[in-house]
């Protein structure tokens, strides 16, 4: 048997023109719950319909469970689905909708009453069982989704941007039951989404794409903290991109070169002196001091530009040698508009993005 | 300030007033002629400048049915729409299905072109459609009459069926088939039951149009095929107004019930509707 | 064989499914239209030979023009008087005032009775000794003898409007209803008295509906063919003409009639095409 529940080998699709696909290869462990995050048009719902069958790819193959299910039509591919628009039924009461995928397998009446209850009750609807899904709320209808998706325990739980259509607060509750529900479950799950909070919360790994391509994955602390591309770095939190030439390539450390001045990152793959790359590093690594006395390793100097107060911390653009660089602190030290600066970039904190890799996972 | 405020709401009030006015004249002006059958038909000795017929009568409504043979006519007439109903939706299934949810090139024109037959007079396609069943000895046979009728009814029914299969959500139909459902099932178990209202609405239309139908029957009709509309043609000719008004009284019951299966389920606008085109 | 079914398959299944569709329509109109446009260039009781004579009788007659204007006057004044009337009336009833249920049904009666009951029943209505006559002479006095307004012009008319008003005043109700009322509050607040905001924002609004609404009555109204065959009297209009020819004549005049179809057909069209031409215009939209 397979570590993999889900392989996508490979993956091309077109329409017409548009790539929406390219040379997509992802692989997802039994149990996991692997995130496909990107904007609108990156590739993740072809992707996800790869897996379900209602796209057939222009090459590559798809294995579920070890099997090449790439030309298997959807409705025998053994999988649950919640939609962002709950796409339940509207002519079923909740019972009759979870009922649906029993029904539709020839299941005996009794084990399929049985079985739906069990469903309901994993998602909390008891008592709901009589009601259309029009009398429902949000959330409760999503709850029908999830119920309808795990009824007959599928190998795996596609979850097409399930929560987009709730309002936030509901949001944030749901996500927690759906992570609750799938490890309680140990089922293999998919989730396609383009919140970036929401992904980080719920995923064991996370798969970003960009223009039909693989970007990252990772965990999400690999993605957060260590993106491979500028894409990923800027698709998940906010980002500083400091253009900067590597001066020299040590065992312990590169040196960069940032408008004249010297700043130590970690080591990286694929640097060579010489080479323009960007230094990437998050705005709230990134320290201030006032600039008095003498300055110490990988600070440069710099302006206050524009300083905002947020409630719990202060945002500021420095003006680094004609480079903005943002800046958030907690402390409680000000700084003015125009006021001289040292900025601090820790050495660990910093990473060397090449501007040039846009599809790195191939 | 208090007289003004009375002031102002007489206005008001007497806006309301003409507002009630004009609605109860269009009542009036639509409705009484119906009440006037209605008393015509029931009326004997109604002649001079009287209001209300002087003496009530059955005796109209027995001559209707043994004069002028209102049973087989009914029953011609039922049968004619029976059939036409049954061919228009057979027909209006799979091509609603295809217009509905199947990406065609030139879907547009090929819709415009269905509806083409809505926008002719269909006194000129009638002549062609006399001659041709002249020739296939179609003429007088319910059949051939019905046959007639689909000729209207059918861009009716695709109409109507398109637009509800468009309408259908593309993401259930998905989960029934993720769920494991094939397409066959898919179309039984889903489908089919979200789109019975768009067919039933279909139904009542295209019964209507039939029912009402009076051209394309006039060019098709003989002696064994004699439809409601055309009996009540010819009782006009005949010129026994009495007699005539008792036919329309009965010819009428079909169409109150139809509209009020409008009222209660069918949003009217389809009724009249859709040349989207247009 | 096998590549090009799998290969075309989708196509294919559309194809299949849009026949029955496709071939009610080459049957049924299509075709009976060829055979009434071929008919109409033959001789009188000849299938082979080729002739323009029905067409240039047809047109050559003096009372041809009169036909033509009497069916382009009977469509066109139904129409206006229908916008005349479902203005106002949509306006009524969308403020949804006590009884506009029953009202709305109302719209709808005209179109869903047999046209030949309610032509019927406008006889009888409007007759000499009808309730509009009684009234006029016994109710409010302003008359000693009976209105004539059966089979005249003026009541050919009013039957129209009574029967193909419906598509006109529902087109307008869905539209008027399907209308976002921030627009009439926005021109509200902006300063516009209630009249204003009808007349620049209201009907502006609501004019592709009325218009949408009064093509279908027009095409009714042009091609009406019961209404004026038992109410016209002696007025008739180029589909009562038609029919004329098969039913007076002994052997039926197959010919004329359907080279006068085919010029009814044509007017038709090009009145719509011009219409729409009209009402696409960005103006209008």
């Amino acid at each position: 048997m397979s570590d993999w529940m889900i392989e996508l080998v490979d993956i091309t699709k077109r329409y017409g023109n548009i790539v929406a696909n390219d040379h997509v290869t992802l692989r997802i462990r039994r149990g996991e719950l692997m995130t496909l995050l990107g904007p609108s048009g990156c590739g993740k719902t072809t992707a996800l319909r790869c897996i379900t069958g209602q796209n057939i790819p222009d090459e590559g193959r798809v294995f579920i469970d070890g099997k090449d299910v790439t030309d298997v039509p959807t409705h025998r591919r053994e999988l649950g689905m919640v939609f962002q628009n709950f796409a339940l039924f509207p002519h079923m009461t909740v019972f009759e909708n979870v009922e649906f995928p029993l029904m539709i397998r020839r299941m005996d009446k009794s084990e399929r009453a049985k079985l739906v209850r069990d469903a309901l009750k994993l998602v909390r609807l008891e008592g709901y069982e009589k009601h259309y899904p029009r009398q429902l709320s949000g959330g409760q209808q999503q709850r029908v989704g999830l119920a309808r998706a795990l009824v007959y325990r599928p190998k795996v739980l596609l979850l097409d941007e399930p929560l987009s259509n709730l309002d936030a607060k509901l949001r944030e509750e749901m996500r927690f039951e759906i992570k609750d529900l799938q490890q309680r479950l140990g089922i293999t799950a998919v989730y396609v989404t383009h919140d970036q909070e929401e992904a980080l919360a719920l995923s064991d790994r996370v798969a970003v794409m960009n223009k039909g391509c693989v970007q990252q994955v990772g965990t999400p602390a690999e993605i957060y903290d260590h993106p491979a591309t500028k894409f990923v770095a800027d698709f998940i939190g906010l980002s500083d991109f400091i253009p900067a030439k590597v001066v020299a390539v040590e065992p312990e450390r590169v040196v960069l070169d940032v408008q004249g001045e010297r700043i130590a990152a970690p080591p990286s793959e694929s640097v060579s002196p010489g080479l323009d790359v960007l230094l990437f590093i998050r705005p709230n690594d990134v320290r201030l001091r006032a600039a008095e006395g003498d300055r110490q390793p990988n600070e440069i100097a710099g302006v206050i530009a524009k300083s905002t107060y947020l409630g719990d911390k202060f945002d500021y653009r420095v003006d680094v040698h004609g480079v903005e660089v943002r800046v958030q602190t907690h402390g409680a030290e000000r700084f003015d508009n125009g006021q001289a600066v040292y900025v601090y970039l820790p050495h660990e904190r910093c990473r060397i993005i090449l501007e040039s890799l846009v599809c790195p996972v191939r | 300030m208090r007289t003004l405020r009375q002031y102002l709401q007489a206005l008001l009030n007497a806006k309301k007033l003409l507002a009630y006015t004009f609605l109860l004249c269009f009542f009036l002006w639509v409705t009484t002629p119906f009440l006037m059958i209605l008393l015509k038909s029931f009326g004997r000795n109604w002649f001079g400048k009287l209001w209300f017929p002087p003496e009530f009568t059955l005796d109209w409504y027995k001559w209707a049915i043994t004069v002028t043979n209102v049973p087989e006519v009914l029953r011609n007439t039922l049968v004619i729409a029976g059939i036409a109903v049954t061919i228009s939706t057979l027909i209006a299934i799979p091509t609603g299905w295809a217009l509905g949810r199947r990406q065609i090139p030139g879907k547009e024109v090929i819709m415009s072109t269905i509806l083409l037959p809505r926008m002719i007079p269909p006194i000129a396609y009638a002549l062609g459609v006399a001659q041709i069943f002249y020739r296939l000895h179609l003429i007088d046979t319910h059949i051939g009459v019905a046959i007639a009728h689909v000729a209207i009814c059918a861009p009716y029914a695709i109409l109507v069926l398109s637009s509800t299969f468009e309408g259908l959500d593309e993401r259930v139909l998905e989960a029934a088939s993720v769920c494991g459902a094939n397409n066959l099932r898919t179309f039984f178990h889903v489908t089919l039951p979200l789109v019975m209202p768009g067919i039933l609405s279909s139904i009542i239309f295209t019964f209507t149009t039939s029912y009402n139908e009076f051209t394309l029957t006039l060019m098709t009709y003989g002696p064994k095929t004699i439809t409601l509309p055309v009996r009540t043609y010819l009782a006009v000719g005949e010129g026994y107004w009495e007699v005539t008004s008792a036919l329309s009284m009965i010819l009428i019951i079909p169409s109150l019930f139809v509209l009020f299966m409008i009222q209660r389920q069918v949003q009217p606008e389809k009724l009249v509707g859709g040349f989207k085109g247009v | 064989m096998a590549s090009f079914l799998k290969k075309h398959r989708y196509a294919l299944i559309s194809f299949v499914m849009l026949l029955p569709g496709l071939a009610s329509f080459f049957g049924l109109f299509f075709y009976p239209m060829l055979v009434t446009v071929v008919r109409s260039f033959r001789p009188e009781g000849v299938t082979t030979a080729w002739t323009l004579r029905n067409y240039t009788d047809f047109l050559g007659q003096a009372s041809t023009r009169q036909v033509i204007l009497l069916t382009f006057f009977l469509a066109i004044a139904c129409t206006l008087l229908s916008i005349v009337l479902s203005v106002p009336l949509t306006l009524l009833l969308r403020q949804k005032l006590a009884g506009h249920r029953l009202f709305r049904l109302t719209i709808l009666v005209p179109i869903t009775v047999p046209g030949l009951v309610g032509a019927l029943g406008l006889l009888l209505f409007y007759g000499s000794r009808g309730w509009l006559n009684l009234l006029l002479m016994q109710g409010l006095h302003v008359v000693q003898e009976p209105v004539k307004i059966n089979y005249t012009l003026t009541g050919l008319v009013i039957f129209y409007v009574w029967h193909y008003f419906s598509y006109t005043a529902v087109t307008t109700l869905s539209t008027l209803e399907g209308l976002d009322p921030a627009f009439e509050e926005a021109a509200r607040v902006a300063g516009a008295s209630p009249w204003q905001v009808l007349r620049h924002v209201v009907i502006p609004l609501i004019m592709p509906g009325i218009l949408a609404g009064s093509v279908l009555t027009f095409m009714a109204a042009f091609g009406a063919f019961s209404i004026p065959l038992i109410t016209g009297g002696s007025y008739r209009p180029l589909a009562v003409q038609i029919y004329k020819q098969i039913e007076v004549f002994t052997p039926a005049r197959w010919e004329a009639a359907s080279a006068m179809a085919v010029v009814m057909a044509l007017l038709q069209l090009v009145f719509l095409t011009f219409y729409m031409r009209v009402l696409r215009r960005p103006t209008a939209s």
